[in-house]
């Protein structure tokens, strides 16, 4: 055995302080059997790093098109979402007063009974009772220019289902 | 936990200027301490613990103001006498990690390669485990690039003793494996 044997790995590694290095490589210029040695410890230690490089376990990583699939998937409910269309909602039915006046009135306030008022009672009495579904006053001054309309008329319109 | 993040419980926020240098080092040192651990036998979530310890560690070692020499062996010293203490069953030592990176450094090869590389990689395992607790303990520093001065402070040994014991270790390897 070569007196440099027990050096071989301390200078592959670099660790051997000058002038033993130079020393050591001196003597591999001339020893074959060194020489191999050298190249099976070179070997060996190549092998163990690469067993030991490879114990870490990898972190697990989903494939990509699972990640692609998401997407497309979010982005289609997100579109139909969107582009939908929506249901037309019903208009709300306003109950503005309950009816405290004839259904359709056109009261004078004299006491004389004209033609038109006994045709449009004529008429209501033609209807079938039921309280009207939405009624809407409407003042005679926002109508008419003032004066045009004696004071306390009013139109009152009231919508009604009929059976 | 993305490999490379840094873990949440590390207050890596409260690290002072002059404290830099540990927030590089767990940059530069997780992974290898991480590996050296699964090596000496613990699980990847053991591993994960110690390494939080160890720089949790060195957090207080640099805020009580002590010295920020030779931090790269420190931090291992404190890693590997932790493994030791958590360390239950001898057996399992390096035997699984070392199994499962040869199978995972083989992977992308021909059928044949695989074939001769395993039968390769098995008789190193075999001798690898034949190895003493010293020499595997400093093969296993060598290969995560400290040198035999740092090794020797991990185990707290003599650096020729390092030197010797490397050499020995490289030698069984090479005659058991016969390349």
């Amino acid at each position: 055995m070569c007196e440099f044997s027990g050096r071989l790995v301390a200078w592959l590694d670099g660790e051997l302080q000058e002038p033993e290095a130079t020393n050591v490589a001196w003597h591999l210029a001339r020893c074959a059997e060194c020489r191999e040695t050298v190249q099976s410890f070179q070997a060996v230690s190549s092998a163990f790093l690469s067993c030991y490089e490879q114990a870490l376990p990898r972190p697990v990583r989903r494939p990509r098109w699972i990640f692609v699939a998401g997407g497309t998937a979010a982005a289609a409910v997100l579109a139909a979402l969107l582009l939908w269309p929506r249901p037309l909602e019903p208009l709300p039915i306003y109950s503005v007063r309950t009816p405290q006046v004839p259904a359709v009135a056109f009261l004078r306030p004299t006491s004389g009974r004209s033609r038109t008022v006994s045709r449009i009672k004529q008429i209501r009495n033609t209807w079938t009772s039921g309280p009207p579904v939405v009624e809407v006053e409407l003042p005679a001054d926002m109508l008419f220019p003032p004066g045009a309309v004696p004071e306390g008329f009013s139109f009152i319109a009231d919508v009604r289902t009929e059976p | 936990m993305s490999s490379d993040s840094v873990p949440w419980a590390l207050p890596l926020t409260r690290f002072q200027a002059e404290d830099r240098e540990a927030t590089s080092l767990f940059c530069e040192l997780r992974k290898p301490l991480l590996r050296y651990l699964v090596c000496l036998g613990l699980s990847a979530d053991e591993a994960q613990d110690v390494v939080q310890d160890a720089f949790l560690g060195l957090h207080r070692h640099l805020s009580s103001g002590r010295s920020q020499e030779n931090m790269r062996s420190w931090l291992f010293r404190v890693a590997h006498n932790q493994a030791r203490n958590r360390q239950k069953s001898y057996d399992r030592r390096f035997k699984a990690p070392l199994d499962a990176g040869a199978e995972r450094a083989l992977d992308e090869a021909t059928p044949e390669r695989v074939l001769l590389e395993k039968e390769k990689f098995e008789r190193l395992a075999n001798a690898i485990r034949e190895l003493t607790d010293i020499e595997r303990e400093c093969l296993l520093l060598r290969a995560s690039g400290l040198r035999y001065r740092e090794i020797a402070e991990v185990l707290d040994t003599p650096t020729s003793t390092v030197a010797d014991t490397v050499e020995r270790a490289v030698r069984k390897l090479a005659e058991k494996c016969h390349v």
